[in-house]
């Protein structure tokens, strides 16, 4: 290599490698911030060990991804190989096309129309749940096709012709030729259409998030559901990992590759070549006198082998779908919104099954997954494509589960930990009965400001956010019906307004806004936030607990609660395709019991309605007097607040019209 | 011939089966949603909303002009792609070059390399950039250190672009790669002889037996960053809002069928620049050779 190449390789590399940089010094990091390093410390990697669910994802995608690269090895280059002999222009272009259009359809088309597809299938079969491994498997397969038949295809056709037949002149079956000539020659593309399927799949997040059945969580997936609460250190560690498991392996593979015994076996292989035309010479000889009918049938062989390989996988996919525990329950929450086990918390779906063994003798699974947003939840839901067992949603959402009779009434008598919640909790609008909901949790929206970069007099009221002096470090919503909400509790309208009108204002108070905006964001505040890159931000009041443990030297994060602001709560809840209705109800008595409840409401650091944890000594005293003050401000009567000022479900005309809004917002 | 023929059909039948059920019927899926309503009678709405929709945008200057919304918002993802992919085809040509003429063992081990970062997740790499790119980050705090002025580089459609090119460069190198490789030297030796020069033989021999690998990079990238959208959210500080965006707020809101016909309209325009690109391709004599 010259010299000028050498720099210029180097240069790349130093564009390519320097996020990966970042990974392996902040997987490091003592605190659990990502862009402000306090330290070193091994704590994240002893996390992520602890982090059964996250290992789990890992396993599935791993066999995913396997599973779906090698079957679209196999099927994608004797496609390619047949393609190549297609002499109809037609055809060929009509397969040419089909190709393409996974590549050149966005994936969250390929998504959608999948779901779409296996849905309708199901429900024709009459199947509870169509979405399993082998949906999410099939759509890797689907896209990872063409990159094998692009791959290969070229190789094929830059080969000489005359190769192949050269061989079969010199007494080579058709069979032998293809595979002693023409594989070695389109060897090279079938390895990088393997790698890149492999690659594929292990990357893909948009399309198994719309095939994926109930439970069945690959690693992006769960990373994505992090989005409310944020990705953690544990993750670059496990990046680090993986980093450091693919450079031994290369190492290793090239040591083994060195130039003398590469040398040493291309003299074998050159002595065996001679064997072997010896061979086929004495073969070709013998063929003269009986012709074969061998060749057409092993072909046959080959071909069938290939689709044996397919038929294989499908029964290992089968046998992996079809787990063999007797009884599973299926819950299906927020990302991070339980207890994992991390930082030496209490694992509490591990406590449970271990509980409920003691408690009735039976073993039983908890197939646990996440969510990144209460619409999330509910397209799946809706799609009829999953069956969960135990849902957390959001008040406004349980109302609308409500309405369309997708949710089970709960036995009480089933749930007598129910009494410890506050009278506050109950009868609240999605639920006016109590018929359907269990609380879980509940919060509001504040305002967190850099107290070093904001004027104490500035704060108190929405109006910070809308304040010149701080333009371009205030962070608003990266979702329509928050952002829209600062807006109007900053005006004292109704967020439930029916009226088009008041929501065109708030569009234009928003507009106004926007100049002064640094970013619409999600969880990307705690890195902006931590770091002093932004001042002001609206989120959830527990939220801010876990910024300002993580904050750099020189940020200061204060918090306040406007008003009027957005209280939420989210709840338990039994969705109508439940499929152990009492076991549900079991697992969400257990949630409230003491022990569980006080580990979930230290963790997930929102409020808590169970009096269970609001009274226990313990809670109180770790949370300490400025956490609960925030936490728990004095309201007065939740419960008034909560039905005047929470969201409400919005039927789709207005839905629609919020879209358009936030569009419009969007694009200025 | 006969055996052939059947080598054909056994090679192509299970793909053809397969391309027919999940490849062809989920499209039909697409376009039946795209064409219809909520209660899934016949409608072209969907259809023309994408094309009539307007918003009020006000400029920089502070003038307000009316646009249609989803054609702007096709056009700045359109941009944006085009932007990444012609970086990356030219950040990716001469490095392709380059390791196709290194030794095979060299060859391996950039390739190798050059793979390793897509093997971390892409959230939590476009996450890393964040760290690197903001104002307060690794880079504004590398250029304070040696006495520069900072620069604003989060929330800008450089950053974007520096997301979409990073994520996407290994699919522009491989096909490139894979296909240089397999030149044949002698060929440029050749040329040389007969009186090329460097830029001749990179322009008439070169370039063109390199094509159909500069066309799949260029379709291995292009897509992907058109549709992207969790780049721009994290590197664009949630203000660029593409086409990706519309189609994921669509079915967030409930809207499937609109969803789907912008998914729809997406994918005709798509296949038909594909097409376009490919016949003219197809049609160019196989280099100069």
């Amino acid at each position: 290599m010259k010299l000028s190449g050498k720099i210029y390789t180097a240069l790349i590399f130093i564009f390519l490698f320097a996020p990966i940089a970042i990974l392996l010094v902040f997987s490091f990091n003592e605190a659990r911030s990502l862009s402000v390093f306090s330290g070193f410390s091994l704590k994240w990697y002893g996390e992520l060990f602890r982090d059964s669910d996250t290992l789990k994802s890992v396993q599935n995608t791993l066999i995913v991804a396997v599973c779906a690269s090698v079957i679209a090895t196999a099927m994608g280059t004797a496609a390619a190989v047949g393609i190549d002999k297609l002499r109809s222009r037609y055809i060929r272009t009509a397969l040419d096309t089909v190709t393409n259009i996974p590549m050149i359809n966005p994936d969250i088309i390929t998504g959608i129309s999948m779901m779409l597809m296996f849905v309708f299938v199901g429900r024709l079969f009459g199947a509870a749940t169509s979405l399993n491994f082998a949906t999410i498997l099939i759509a890797h397969i689907t896209f990872c096709l063409p990159y094998v038949i692009l791959q290969v295809l070229p190789k094929l056709q830059q080969m000489d012709k005359a190769l192949p037949e050269a061989a079969m002149d010199l007494g080579c079956t058709p069979m032998r030729a293809f595979l002693k000539v023409e594989v070695p020659e389109i060897m090279p593309g079938i390895i990088t259409g393997f790698i890149m399927s492999f690659t594929l799949s292990l990357d893909d997040f948009v399309i198994s998030y719309f095939t994926t059945g109930t439970g069945f969580q690959t690693l992006p997936i769960r990373i994505y559901n992090m989005t409310k609460k944020t990705v953690t250190p544990k993750m670059y560690a496990l990046a680090t990992i993986i980093f450091f498991v693919i450079l031994a392996l290369m190492l290793l593979s090239n040591l083994a590759d060195n130039d003398d015994s590469r040398q040493l076996r291309a003299m074998r292989k050159a002595k065996r070549a001679a064997r072997r035309a010896e061979r086929a010479a004495e073969r070709a000889a013998r063929l003269q006198k009986a012709p074969p009918a061998l060749s057409a049938r092993k072909k046959t062989v080959i071909a069938v082998s290939a689709g044996a390989v397919a038929v294989i996988a499908a029964i290992v996919m089968i046998i992996a779908s079809s787990d063999n525990q007797p009884r599973v329950l299926n819950v299906y929450n927020w990302g991070e919104y339980i207890s994992d086990g991390s930082e030496g918390s209490m694992d509490v779906i591990k406590e449970f099954e271990k509980w409920y063994r003691a408690e009735y003798g039976e073993k039983i699974k908890v197939n646990y997954s996440t969510f990144a947003s209460n619409e999330d939840m509910y397209a799946k839901l809706a799609s009829g494509a999953v069956s969960y067992d135990v849902i957390v949603p959001s008040d406004y959402m349980i109302a609308r589960l409500v309405d369309e009779g997708m949710l089970l009434p709960l036995n009480y008598d089933n749930i007598p930990n129910y009494q410890y919640i506050g009278e506050d909790f109950r009868g609240l609008f999605y639920d006016p009965d109590n018929l359907y909901t269990v609380p879980y949790t509940y919060n509001f929206v504040g305002i967190i400001y850099d107290a070093n970069v904001v004027d104490e007099a500035d704060t108190g009221t929405w109006d910070l956010m809308w304040n010149p002096k701080y333009a371009r470090q205030i962070l608003q919503f990266n979702n329509s019906r928050d952002a829209f909400g600062t807006a109007m509790y900053r005006a004292g309208i109704s967020v439930n307004d029916p009226d088009y009108a008041v929501w065109d204002a708030a569009l234009e108070s928003l507009l106004e806004q926007r100049p002064l905006v640094k970013s619409y964001v999600m969880d990307e505040i705690y890195n902006m936030m931590e770091s002093g890159e932004a001042a002001i931000a609206a989120y959830y009041a527990g939220d801010y607990f876990t910024m300002a443990d993580a904050q750099a030297d020189n940020v200061d994060l204060q918090f306040y609660c406007p008003e009027p602001t957005n209280y939420f709560v989210d709840a338990m809840c039994i969705p109508a395709c439940c499929e152990d209705k009492e076991l549900a109800e079991i697992f969400i008595n257990y949630m409230l019991s003491e022990e569980p409840a006080i580990a979930n409401a230290e963790y997930i650091c929102y409020a808590c309605p169970n009096s269970l944890v609001t009274e226990n000594e313990e809670y109180l005293e770790d949370m300490g007097e400025e956490a609960l003050a925030i936490l728990y401000p004095d309201l007065g009567s939740f419960a008034e607040l909560f039905n005047e000022y929470a969201y409400r479900n919005l039927d789709t005309e207005h839905l629609d019209y919020l879209n358009t809004l936030w569009e419009t917002l969007k694009i200025n | 011939m006969k055996k052939d023929l059947l080598t054909k059909r056994l090679t192509i039948a299970p793909y053809g089966a397969w391309a027919v059920l999940f490849i062809v019927v989920p499209l039909v899926f697409v376009a039946y949603y795209a064409f219809t309503d909520d209660s899934f009678r016949f409608t072209t709405a969907n259809i023309t909303r994408f094309f009539t929709t307007t918003a009020n945008v006000t400029d920089e200057t502070g003038a307000a002009r009316e646009v249609h919304t989803y054609l702007l918002i096709f056009g700045r993802s359109l941009k944006l792609a085009v932007i990444s992919t012609v970086i990356c085809l030219l950040l990716g040509y001469p490095l392709a070059y380059i390791i196709s003429r290194a030794s095979d063992r060299a060859q391996k081990i950039i390739i190798t390399f050059i793979m390793i970062p897509m093997w971390m997740n892409f959230l939590i790499r476009t996450y890393a950039w964040m760290t690197i790119l903001q104002d307060t980050g690794i880079l504004n705090n590398a250029l304070t250190a040696l006495g520069l002025s900072r620069i604003k580089i989060i929330g800008t459609e450089t950053a974007v672009v520096v997301g979409m090119v990073y994520d996407y460069f290994p699919y522009m190198i491989l096909p490139l790669y894979s296909i240089m490789a397999k030149m044949d030297t002698k060929l440029f030796e050749a040329a040389r002889d007969l009186g090329c020069s460097g830029a001749g033989v990179l322009r008439r021999v070169i370039f063109p037996l390199s094509l159909p690998g500069v066309l799949n990079g260029i379709t291995m990238v292009l897509i992907p960053s058109i549709s992207t959208f969790y780049i721009s959210q994290k590197l664009g500080d949630g203000k660029f809002f593409l086409i990706g965006d519309a189609i994921e707020g669509q079915y967030t809101a409930n809207n499937l069928h609109f969803a789907a016909a912008i998914a729809f309209i997406l994918m005709v325009i798509l296949l038909i620049c594909m097409a376009v690109m490919r016949r003219a391709v197809d049609k160019r004599p196989t280099g100069g050779v």
